[in-house]
C-alpha cells in the first residue's frame, strides 16, 4: 500500500481527492489535513510516502512546507493548485508532479502511475523539496519540534548550527532544538546570505559573530554574542574572511 | 456643479481668465471701432469739429464700460450659476441700467463741453433719449449674446470634462471587476469546487455553476449603468459570497443585514465588490480558524451608509491600498464630489469597510 496525505485548505477539493485516491486498490489515504503546519506534523508523525500538497494555503503555503523537509528523504510530493505561474514553470523544468485545478480522473490516473514508478525507481527524477527551495529563496522561518508538533521559529533567531551525525542542534537564545535533518541540507535550506559553515560539523549565523581567536596551527576560535564559543578549522578560515569583508 | 468646480479650480480658472482676456480685446476695439467710425463720417460730411463727435462716442464708451463692469462685478458675476440664470438675473436691472446710461453720457458730455468753453446743441431731450436708448439695448443684446456664449461655452466643457472622467472611471471599474471574476485564483478554484462537489451532489454543483454563470454575466454587463439601486448591487455580493462560502465551507459566516427600505436607493455600479473581496482575500484565505463577515446597511436623513466587516487572524495593514479600493473612491469622487466618503477603519483583528453616500443620488 502507498501511504498517502492529502492537504488542501477547502474541504470540498479534500473531499474530492480521498474520493478518489480511496478507489484505488494500492493507495491508502493515511491523513487528509487542511493547512501548512498540519501537513509538516503530519509528515513528521506519519512518514507517507506520497503528499497531495496544496499551494495556496493560510499560515504556511504548499511551497514552504515542501521546503522544509529533507531534500534526500522527503516523500514524493504533489502539488497541487489552482493558479501559480511561476511554481508551475518550475515543477515543468525540474519534472515535479504537479495537478492543476480543476483536474479530472484521467490526469490524476496519470499522476499515479507515474508515482507508482517512481517509489520502484527513487531518484529518477527532479527533486521537488530543492525545486520549491528554488522557487522560495532562503527560509524565513524554519519548523522545529515542540513536544508532538512542529512550531515555526524565525531563523534570524538562530545562533548557530551543530551537527550530531544524522540530527542537527539548532541554538538560539537560551534554548537548543533538536532536527532530525544533516547539517548540508538544513544550510540548503537556510542559505548561504545568513549561515556560513565554519567546521565540518558545525555552521553560524553571521550577525551573531562577537569576535575572533586565533589557535595554534591556524584554527580559531569564533565567539558568539551570546558568549558561546565554537570551533572554526582552518579548512573553512577563508571562506568565513571573505564573508566578513577581511 | 460646485463640486467640480471645486475639485478642478485651475482648469476653471484658466478658461475664466481667458474668456476675460478676449471680452476685453474685444470690447476694446469695439469702442476705438465706434469712434472712428463716427469721426471719419463727421469729416465726411464736412464737419470740422472732430472733437465733437469724439466726445460723444468717448462717452458712451466710458459710461458703458463702467456699466459693464459693474454688472459683472456685482449683479451677474459670469462664474455664478448657469448661463441662463446669469441672465435672468440680470433682465430686471436693464430699465435703471439704461437710465444711468443715459445720464452719465449727458454729464460726461455736458461737463467736457463747459471745459472746453463750447456749446453742446442736440435734438429735443425725448428724442435724444430714445436714441440713446435704442443704442443702449443694441449693445446690450451685442454683448450679453456675446458672454452668453462664452459662458455656455466654458459650462459645456466642464460637463463634458466630468463626463468623461465619469466614464472613464466606470470602465476602469468594470475592467477591475471583470479583471477580478477572471482572475485564475477565483476562476479556476471556484470551477474545482464545483468538480469537487458534483462528485457527490449535482443539484449544488449545479447551482454553483448558475450562480458563476450569473456573476460572470452580470460582470459583463455592468458598465452600461452609472448607478444601480442596492439591491442589485446586493445581488452581485450574493453570487460572489455563495461561491467564496462553498470554497471555505466551514471557515467563513457571511451576515446580511439590509433593511428593507433602502433596496432602492441608487449606488455607483460595482463600487461594493472589491471591497467583499478583500474581505475573503485578506480576513478568510489567510486564516485557518472560522472568519465572519458582515455586510450592513443604515440611513440618516440624507446619507446611506454601507458597512463590510470582516474578522481576520493577522491585525490589518492599511498602509497600502490596492487599486480596487482607489478605484472606488475616484468613483465617488467624481459621482459624488465631497458628499460621499470610503473609510477603512478597525485593528484587533477586524477590518470595517465604510461607504457613506448621499440618499438623494448622483448630482446633476
Amino acid at each position: 500500500m502507498i501511504r498517502t496525505l492529502v492537504v488542501d485548505d477547502e474541504a470540498p477539493a479534500r473531499a474530492k481527492l480521498q474520493r478518489w485516491l480511496s478507489e484505488q486498490e494500492d493507495i491508502e489515504v493515511i491523513a487528509t489535513v487542511s493547512d501548512g503546519l498540519a501537513a509538516a506534523d503530519a509528515i513528521a508523525a506519519a512518514s507517507p510516502q506520497v503528499v497531495f500538497l496544496d499551494i495556496q494555503m493560510p499560515g504556511m503555503s504548499g511551497l514552504e512546507v515542501a521546503a522544509q523537509l529533507d531534500a534526500d528523504t522527503a516523500p514524493l510530493l504533489v502539488f497541487v493548485t489552482a493558479h501559480d505561474e511561476h511554481a508551475i514553470k518550475a515543477f515543468e523544468l525540474n519534472a515535479i508532479d504537479y495537478l492543476l485545478k480543476p483536474y479530472d480522473k484521467d490526469r490524476l490516473l496519470r499522476t499515479l502511475g507515474r508515482i507508482r514508478s517512481r517509489l520502484v525507481a527513487p531518484k529518477a527524477v527532479g527533486n521537488a523539496v530543492r525545486t520549491a527551495r528554488m522557487q522560495l529563496g532562503p527560509s524565513e522561518r524554519l519548523l522545529v519540534p515542540e513536544g508532538e508538533k512542529l512550531r515555526p521559529i524565525e531563523c534570524e533567531s538562530i545562533q548557530w548550527l551543530q551537527a550530531d551525525d544524522n540530527y542537527v542542534h539548532v541554538h538560539t537564545q537560551g534554548r537548543a532544538y533538536l532536527l532530525r535533518r544533516t547539517l548540508q541540507d538544513l544550510l540548503e535550506q537556510l542559505g548561504e546570505e545568513r549561515f556560513v559553515r565554519i567546521h565540518k560539523s558545525t555552521a553560524i549565523n553571521l550577525a551573531e559573530v562577537h569576535s575572533l581567536e586565533p589557535l595554534f596551527k591556524g584554527d580559531y576560535d569564533v565567539l558568539l554574542r551570546s558568549g558561546q564559543r565554537v570551533r572554526m578549522s582552518r579548512r573553512y578560515k577563508d571562506a568565513l574572511f571573505a564573508r566578513m569583508g577581511r | 456643479m460646485h463640486d467640480l468646480a471645486a475639485s478642478t479650480p485651475t482648469l476653471t480658472a484658466q478658461i475664466g481668465a481667458f474668456h476675460g482676456r478676449i471680452l476685453l480685446g474685444a470690447w476694446c476695439l469695439f469702442w476705438v471701432l465706434m469712434i472712428v467710425i463716427s469721426v471719419q463720417e463727421h469729416v465726411v460730411d464736412g464737419g470740422n469739429r472732430w472733437w465733437e463727435p469724439f466726445v460723444w462716442e468717448g462717452s458712451s464708451a466710458v459710461s458703458a464700460s463702467t456699466l459693464a463692469w459693474l454688472m459683472l462685478r456685482y449683479l451677474a458675476g459670469p462664474s455664478a450659476g448657469a448661463p441662463g440664470q446669469w441672465l435672468r438675473r440680470l433682465l430686471p436691472w436693464l430699465p435703471l441700467l439704461c437710465v444711468i446710461f443715459f445720464a452719465t453720457n449727458f454729464s460726461l458730455r455736458y461737463g467736457i463741453y463747459a471745459l472746453a468753453n463750447a456749446h453742446y446743441s442736440h435734438e429735443p431731450w425725448s428724442h435724444m433719449f430714445l436714441y440713446e436708448s435704442l443704442k443702449f439695448f443694441l449693445f446690450f443684446g451685442l454683448w450679453t449674446g456675446i458672454v452668453f456664449g462664452l459662458h455656455s461655452f466654458t459650462q459645456w466643457r466642464e460637463q463634458n470634462e466630468r463626463l468623461q472622467r465619469l466614464q472613464k472611471a466606470l470602465a476602469e471599474a468594470q475592467l477591475a471587476q471583470l479583471k477580478a471574476q477572471l482572475r485564475p485564483h477565483f476562476l479556476f478554484n471556484a470551477l474545482n469546487t464545483i468538480s469537487s462537489v458534483m462528485q457527490v451532489d449535482v443539484a449544488r454543483a449545479d447551482r454553483l455553476l448558475t450562480r458563476l454563470a450569473d456573476l460572470l454575466r452580470i460582470s459583463l454587463t455592468a458598465g452600461e449603468r452609472d448607478t444601480v439601486p442596492l439591491q442589485e448591487e446586493l445581488r452581485l455580493l450574493q453570487l460572489y459570497a455563495s461561491i467564496m462560502e462553498e470554497r471555505f465551507t466551514d471557515r467563513v459566516s457571511v451576515r446580511w443585514r439590509i433593511p428593507e427600505e433602502m433596496l432602492g436607493v441608487p449606488i455607483p455600479t460595482l463600487l461594493l465588490q472589491p471591497l467583499l473581496e478583500n474581505a475573503f482575500k485578506h480576513g478568510v484565505e489567510p486564516s485557518t480558524a472560522p472568519q465572519v463577515i458582515d455586510i450592513c446597511a443604515h440611513r440618516d436623513d440624507t446619507t446611506l451608509h454601507v458597512m463590510i466587516r470582516n474578522t481576520c487572524a493577522k491585525n490589518p495593514d492599511f498602509g497600502r491600498e490596492g487599486v480596487g479600493l482607489r478605484n472606488c473612491r475616484e468613483r465617488l469622487h467624481v459621482l459624488y464630489g465631497d458628499a460621499a466618503t470610503l473609510s477603512l477603519t478597525g485593528g484587533h483583528g477586524e477590518v470595517t469597510a465604510t461607504v457613506s453616500l448621499p440618499v438623494s443620488g448622483v448630482h446633476a
